[in-house]
């Protein structure tokens, strides 16, 4: 497999664009900044699925990616208070050990998918050599490629969906089901004692004395903790 | 004279032909180069996730990191369909799914941040420390 022409030059601009933009989702010190890089990022990876010839997974990291779930994290984001943070009042990092340590991890990580990703690749292409020079002699050469593999534009998505229902359509029953685990949880938690009370049928009076002695009793655990603290140090 | 600049020869030689063959790869980007930056964005999302304080920005960086395993997925699928294999569909049906799980995991978690800062007041991680000694 390789991309050629002006496939190749797309690829160059997105995959990058891709990296730099993941970067930046993590050292933004604006958590809205992060949520709008983390959105680039996630539209040049789909360009890279249109590259790919993947033309219905491209569609639906937008839509999911872009149109749902980054909204939710923006809303999320304007509902908590971040304000320290951007202010410049704290670190956006963690201490200075848990930093020098993860990036050690991380680089370790690095190397090793890079050598793993190499020394597999040769492997691979070891394998499928003589399947790919039949499939290159029988296929006919003479297509002109197009900027982003129009030309391509396939019964792909065709395939995907039949292949979709056809093999994995217990597996996409169950998706459903997680779904609606996931909306009916979300608002499980997300509630207030306001809603609670409104949905459980239950006057407010009761919920709110279990909730202050809730609160007590977490305060209680707290200074306790702190005292455990006090007498460690 | 001959005998020193022969080997300069030589070396130039293999030096332009080495360059071009990395400008040959260069031009024709295959399943490796798709495979390391797919590593690249793991390996960023990864640092994300162990060094940021703020628990949005670690879901952030989590979906990075789903997005990176998307990424694997296509390509081989891409791979497996250009060498003839059947079954070279499965990877765009994995991606599906891990689309979905995405979704379902992102609503649940904010769902949880909200939960959190209601009680604590803080979406700082560090400062999350009940369940510490």
């Amino acid at each position: 497999m390789s991309l050629s022409g002006w496939e190749a030059v797309f690829f160059w601009v997105f995959a990058p664009a891709a990296i730099f933009a993941g970067l930046l989702t993590v050292m933004a010190r604006n958590t809205v900044h992060s949520a709008l890089f983390l959105i680039s990022s996630l539209l040049s990876v789909a360009a890279l699925f249109v590259l790919l010839g993947a033309e219905f997974i491209a569609g639906v990291q937008i839509l999911v990616y872009v149109g749902g779930v980054m909204v939710l994290f923006l809303f999320v984001i304007m509902l908590v208070n971040v304000g320290s943070e951007e202010r410049g009042d704290v670190s956006i990092f963690n201490g200075t050990r848990q930093v020098a340590a993860g990036l050690i991890f991380c680089l370790l990580l690095a190397l090793t998918l890079l050598f793993a990703v190499n020394q597999g690749v040769e492997g691979l292409k070891a394998r499928d050599r003589l399947k790919e020079e039949t499939i290159q002699r029988t296929s006919n050469q003479n297509l002109e490629v197009a900027a982003t593999g129009t030309a391509r534009i396939s019964k792909e998505s065709e395939k995907l969906g039949s292949a979709l229902y056809r093999y994995g359509s217990l597996a996409f029953e169950v998706a459903s089901v997680l779904l609606l685990v996931a909306i009916i949880g979300s608002v499980m938690l997300a509630r207030t004692i306001k809603q609670e009370a409104a949905a459980d049928d239950v006057s407010p009076e009761v919920l709110l004395e279990e909730s202050k002695y809730e609160s007590e009793l977490a305060r209680f655990v707290s200074s306790e903790t702190e005292a455990v603290r006090e007498t460690n140090a | 004279m001959l005998s020193t600049v022969t080997p300069v020869l030589i070396f130039l030689q293999a030096e332009v032909s080495r360059t071009s063959v990395a400008w040959e790869r260069i031009q024709h980007p295959d399943l490796a180069k798709f495979l390391v930056f797919g590593a690249l964005l793991f390996v960023i999302g990864v640092a994300g996730v162990l060094t940021r304080r703020n628990i949005i920005v670690i879901f952030m960086s989590i979906e990075l990191i789903l997005n990176a395993a998307n990424l694997n997925f296509i390509a081989f699928a891409r791979y497996l369909q250009e060498t003839g294999n059947a079954n070279a569909v499965a990877g765009q049906i994995f991606t599906v799914f891990i689309i979905v799980v995405a979704a379902a995991e992102a609503a649940i978690g904010l769902g949880i941040v909200i939960a959190l800062y209601r009680n604590k007041e803080t979406i700082l991680l560090d400062q999350i420390d009940i369940l510490k000694w």
